[in-house]
């Protein structure tokens, strides 16, 4: 267990070193991703200044579901970008390289890549848009939502997490999922920056039972502002988002083991 | 008693997608997916000894990187059973490779941003591999492959030569009993291969490891292995000595004749005949079928004679026929 504590550190002091190898590039690429991000709030601050509210949102309360999206991923995308570009070390064979060395796999995937530029750039504008909205939401924020709060922080990048690595199992059979991955992550990912009692039918159970983004930023949210629009949806989702985390990890992990025996190395 | 390395009637196929012509087809397709079967590996068997050194050739596709795949627990075969220093690859992965060391000519396992030495230090806390075993086998092959000038330099700025010594060492810091060894000198120079073979060498004597080795330079396998594994078409061709490779099939022999003026030679039985140039002529012959004394003494008295060279075939051009399925 130490053992494999510290090996994982030593990964981790790998992969920062070889980020500091370019300086400049790293503090333009966090900034970059940082600013891609904002302009999609910017356009929806506009637009509520104008509407004043979305099905009862008012903009303070859509920031704070925004930061919850911004500050999963940035974790997210520390532990689990092996599990995003899994196909990658799929198609170069690269994988192979991790079969040879006496380490668990998932471990290998998991501690030897983070991508932090985008950890930096999403987890500072989740903090930011966090400290902008968290004292204009009306929350208390006493013992019991605070450990609501970590507890669906952790929940929500499990389930993203479980995401990724369902993706990446079927690029065992598929070789490519990049559009598939498009579609049930980046493109879920873009209804989750809204209320989604503001989607039609069709989308909402999407984003409940398919791609369960509203169970990592719209229920957690809802748990602390309980807004009107929850009616229409069962109260106790407000209480599964850590639940469905671990739920849907655990599920991608089985799908992973059975599958892994099924590999093929590319050519070479 | 088994062998150290024991594989029987090992077989891997594929499933590959059949494509069908045109654009019906290829909608045809992504609805019924076709696939056909392609069997990389038909039945191979082999055994080898602690300490041996083979050299495993065989043309693309033959099925030469599917079986070191299976050998080194990446793939798991269809059938048949391999063993290996006691462990079935695929099945005890992460005991088993604590002991076979792999290298690939073309996928370094180096950190690209990173000097040499920081990779070398990740795969000391990945393999557990006690200090003082770390300390004595790195000064050891830093030593014997010279590379002290180049530790602390990033792997992106080393030459390629420099970046497989590297990778090389980064292969057998935690002194494997087997090591597999993927085109260790693809791309590069003349030099660097000499030097690479010659570690491989000595490794081999000092250390008494197992070394399977793949590659299609001829070279390498001349200068390193003493026996000889061709596959070809997922099946094994030959498996023996290096040498009995040129008594088996290097039976042809050619005696090259510069004659003193441009003569006309008449037919010899058995012997083919090359006009190389005005008075150059090429004789080639198999040396079952014609005596090469009874040859020359024939053209020493009947023609004038400036200069004569017989030469065996080499060893390269024998694979090749062997490939082409010329001989056998």
């Amino acid at each position: 267990m130490f053992d494999t504590l510290r090996l994982a550190g030593i990964y981790t002091k790998i992969i920062m070193r070889s980020w500091f190898q370019y300086r400049v590039d790293a503090v333009l690429r966090s900034l970059a991703v940082f600013l891609r991000e904002s302009t999609g709030i910017i356009v929806i601050y506009f637009t509520l200044l104008k509407f004043d509210n979305l099905n009862g949102w008012n903009i303070y309360e859509m920031l704070f579901l925004y930061s919850l999206l911004f500050l999963t991923y940035g974790i997210l995308i520390v532990f689990f970008t092996g599990f995003r570009d899994f196909w990658k070390m799929i198609q170069t064979g690269n994988f192979d390289r991790f079969i040879l060395r006496p380490r668990g796999l998932l471990f290998q995937l998991i501690f030897s890549n983070a991508d932090w530029f985008a950890a930096v750039g999403h987890g500072s504008l989740g903090v930011v848009l966090f400290i902008i909205s968290a004292g204009k939401v009306g929350v208390v924020w006493n013992a019991v939502t605070i450990v609501y709060y970590v507890l669906a922080v952790i929940g929500g990048v499990l389930i993203q997490g479980a995401i990724f690595l369902f993706l990446a199992t079927l690029s065992i059979y598929l070789l490519d999922t990049g559009s598939l991955k498009e579609i049930i992550y980046y493109d879920a990912r873009k209804f989750a920056g809204y209320p989604i009692s503001i989607f039609h039918k069709a989308v909402q159970v999407f984003m409940i039972y398919i791609a369960p983004f509203a169970f990592v930023n719209y229920f957690p949210a809802q748990f602390l502002l309980r807004k009107g629009d929850m009616a229409l949806f069962p109260e106790v989702y407000m209480y599964l988002t850590p639940v469905v985390g671990v739920g849907l990890y655990l599920l991608a992990y089985a799908f992973w083991r059975y599958s892994i025996r099924h590999y093929k190395s590319t050519g070479n | 008693m088994s062998s150290f390395i024991e594989v029987t009637n090992l077989k891997k196929t594929f499933k590959v997608s059949k494509r069908s012509k045109g654009i019906p087809g290829m909608l045809a397709n992504m609805v019924v997916p076709k696939f056909e079967e392609k069997q990389a590996v038909k039945n191979i068997s082999f055994s080898i000894e602690k300490g041996e050194m083979v050299g495993f050739i065989g043309p693309n596709g033959a099925g030469k990187s599917t079986t070191i795949k299976m050998l080194s627990g990446i793939l798991c075969p269809d059938g048949g059973e391999i063993q290996v220093a006691g462990y079935v690859p695929y099945k005890q992965r992460k005991t088993y490779v604590q002991n076979i060391g792999v290298v690939f000519g073309q996928k370094s396992q180096l950190q690209w941003d990173l000097p040499v030495i920081d990779s070398f230090e990740l795969l000391k806390a990945i393999y557990r591999i006690p200090e003082e075993q770390y300390k004595n086998n790195f000064n050891r092959f830093v030593e014997m492959l010279d590379m002290s000038e180049f530790l602390n330099r990033p792997v992106r700025q080393l030459s390629l030569g420099q970046r497989m010594r590297a990778d090389i060492v980064a292969a057998l810091l935690h002194s494997p009993q087997v090591i597999f060894f993927d085109e260790p000198t693809i791309g590069v120079d003349v030099v660097g291969k000499e030097t690479i073979r010659n570690f491989i060498r000595d490794l081999n004597k000092e250390d008494k490891v197992s070394m399977i080795f793949t590659t299609h330079d001829m070279q390498d396998i001349e200068k390193t292995c003493d026996r000889l594994i061709i596959i070809d078409k997922g099946l094994k061709v030959y498996d023996g000595a290096l040498m009995g490779i040129r008594e088996k099939y290097g039976t042809t022999r050619q005696l090259d004749v510069e004659f003193v003026e441009n003569t006309v030679i008449g037919a010899i039985p058995n012997v083919e005949i090359k006009r190389l140039d005005e008075r150059k002529v090429r004789f080639v012959f198999e040396n079952h079928e014609v005596q090469i004394d009874e040859l020359m003494n024939h053209l020493l008295s009947n023609y004038g004679i400036r200069d004569i060279n017989v030469s065996e075939p080499e060893i390269e051009s024998l694979i090749r026929k062997i490939y082409n399925g010329e001989v056998l």
